[in-house]
């Protein structure tokens, strides 16, 4: 199988902002990770474990302290790369007086996507917003903004979805639009890795998870693999964070 | 090049629409449209105030508009993570910043050009030409050295970890950058090595703001101004933009989004 994200070794340590001050906190230490081309793969981990650390590690947010990062067999620092990829940050956040149209509008011409107007409409379609193309971020809500964050992850048909808790924010039908959108692409052969709170959604779609726990990650497992040792994903999550 | 032209779209239009920015220029108009009440006499003194109070509103103004502007992008920015979703775009992290300032003097330019009107307005109601050669070249200038004022402006925002810390800090440039060149003739006949050295380093690092002020200049023997100096203040200002900016990519690329 294709490895389309590598991870070696891979430790952040956070140091103070406070160049006067000293102090330093492991964020993640020592990860080693294969994710493979067309899985769905998800993170899971408490509050403060380090997932938003390994995934702005990976897409370049941050500067690794030690270890090694090929993100489709190259650095993520080249920009050639970043036409594959699409992010979804944890709570998205757009300019307010902007129109959520002209706000893939300015994604589009990074691309440079020819015929943008059809696919930003599409975009905006496929994630719920039809109908609010026009309407100013101010009169967005929540669960609204978080779907414009995933239409901007969108906007280039992506090989690797990089999604930092897409589920937060939706509303109950929202889950089953986005295990939907999320199926259909992986259905296309796109690759898909997430960080998630929300297990029963995870247990749905990944084909493989693994658990960050203060910092270190445990070995990535399948979820067929889980549902038979341990029933649910749940308490195998249960099962490796406990005291 | 077309991702550059896109950033500067998006700058722009995110301080167009910004409702605090629109206020501010409203203002701005207010205050130099008034000016057409206080000078009633189309006496020559009183057209000369007249301009002078013009553009020093415009020099403040649009001075005040860039502090605004650069808050509200920092703070978004910082605050709110905007710059995360941007970042893993494909665009290179020197582009994004040429397109942020190029982005930021297109608004400023507009700025100044609405209070140019304005002021244009008010003194051809007063009876004196609105197109006379030294108002639009004060007019020029005063763009230069806002053009100067916002590449500080971008270095800082790329420094400086907070956005108070930011905006203090560009607001002393502004001060000491029309003070710079005063110090300087003020210790021209100091016997202290020390105070001379201190105000040689601050001449050469903050920018000179006071050259751009053409008030006293123009009033040469020649009438108007030397064409050498034109061109030595033309020079001194894409070198001295150059210069920061280069500075403020060589930052930026390093930069950690947290
Ligand atoms: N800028 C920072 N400086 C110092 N420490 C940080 C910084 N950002 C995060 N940390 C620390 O690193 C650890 C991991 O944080 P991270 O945001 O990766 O957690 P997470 O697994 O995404 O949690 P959550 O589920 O709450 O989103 C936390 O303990 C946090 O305190
Ligand atoms: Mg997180």
């Amino acid at each position: 199988m294709e490895i389309v994200i590598e991870v070696k070794n891979l430790t952040k340590i956070y140091k103070s902002l406070d160049f006067w001050k000293k102090d330093t906190y492991t964020g993640i230490k020592d990860v080693n990770l294969s994710i493979y081309k067309g899985e769905i793969f998800g993170l899971l981990g408490l509050n403060g474990a380090g997932k938003t650390t390994l995934m702005k590690t990976l897409l370049g947010l941050l500067q690794p302290t030690t270890g090694s990062i090929k993100i489709l067999g190259s650095s993520i620092n080249n920009t050639e790369i970043r036409k594959y990829i699409g992010y979804m940050p944890e709570l998205p956040y757009f300019p307010k007086y902007l129109k959520a149209y002209e706000i893939l509008e300015y994604f589009a011409d990074i691309f440079n996507i020819h015929n943008k107007r059809q696919k930003i409409l599409q975009t905006l379609e496929l994630v719920g917003l039809k109908g609010n193309e026009y309407k100013k971020i101010k009169g967005f809500s929540k669960g609204m903004q978080s779907r414009l964050g995933m239409a901007q992850a969108l906007i280039n048909d992506p090989e690797i979805l990089f999604l930092d808790e897409p589920m937060s924010g939706l509303d109950p039908l929202g889950y089953k639009e986005m295990r939907d959108v999320l199926v259909d692409l992986n259905k296309n052969g796109k690759t898909i890795f997430f960080n998630s709170h929300i297990l029963s959604e995870v247990e749905k779609i990944c084909d493989r998870v693994a658990i960050m726990h203060r910092g270190h990650l445990i070995e990535p497992v399948k979820v067929s693999w889980i549902i038979k040792k341990f029933k649910s994903v749940e308490s195998y999550f249960i099962h490796h964070v406990k005291e | 090049m077309k991702s550059v032209l896109a950033v500067i779209e998006y700058i722009v239009k995110q301080n167009i629409r910004n409702k605090m920015l629109n206020v501010l220029t409203i203002f701005s108009i207010f205050i130099i449209g008034f000016s057409l009440a206080i000078s009633e006499l189309a006496q020559e003194s009183e057209i000369r105030m007249l301009k002078d109070f013009g553009l020093f509103s415009i020099s403040l103004l649009s001075f005040i508009t860039l502090l605004l502007s650069v808050t509200i992008q920092m703070f978004e920015e910082t605050e709110l993570k905007t710059m995360h979703i941007i970042m893993v775009k494909p665009i290179k992290r020197s582009e994004y910043l040429i397109g942020k300032y190029f982005g930021i003097i297109t608004t400023l330019f507009i700025n100044i050009l609405f209070m140019f009107i304005v002021l244009m307005l008010v003194i051809n109601i007063r009876g004196s030409d609105p197109w006379e050669l030294k108002l639009l070249l004060s007019v020029f200038f005063i763009f230069i050295s806002i053009c100067i004022i916002s590449s500080v402006a971008v270095l800082f925002s790329v420094i400086a970890t907070s956005v108070p810390g930011c905006v203090l800090f560009l607001f002393f440039t502004y001060v000491l950058g029309h003070l710079t060149i005063h110090l300087k003739k003020l210790v021209a006949h100091s016997e202290n090595t020390v105070i001379k050295i201190i105000v040689d380093i601050i001449y050469y690092v903050v920018p000179n703001l006071e050259l751009f002020n053409l008030k006293n200049k123009l009033e040469t023997t020649y009438g108007l101004i030397e064409p050498s100096f034109f061109l030595f203040i033309i020079i001194y200002a894409i070198s001295y933009i150059s210069i920061i900016l280069l500075i403020s990519i060589k930052y930026f690329d390093k930069k950690e989004f947290f």
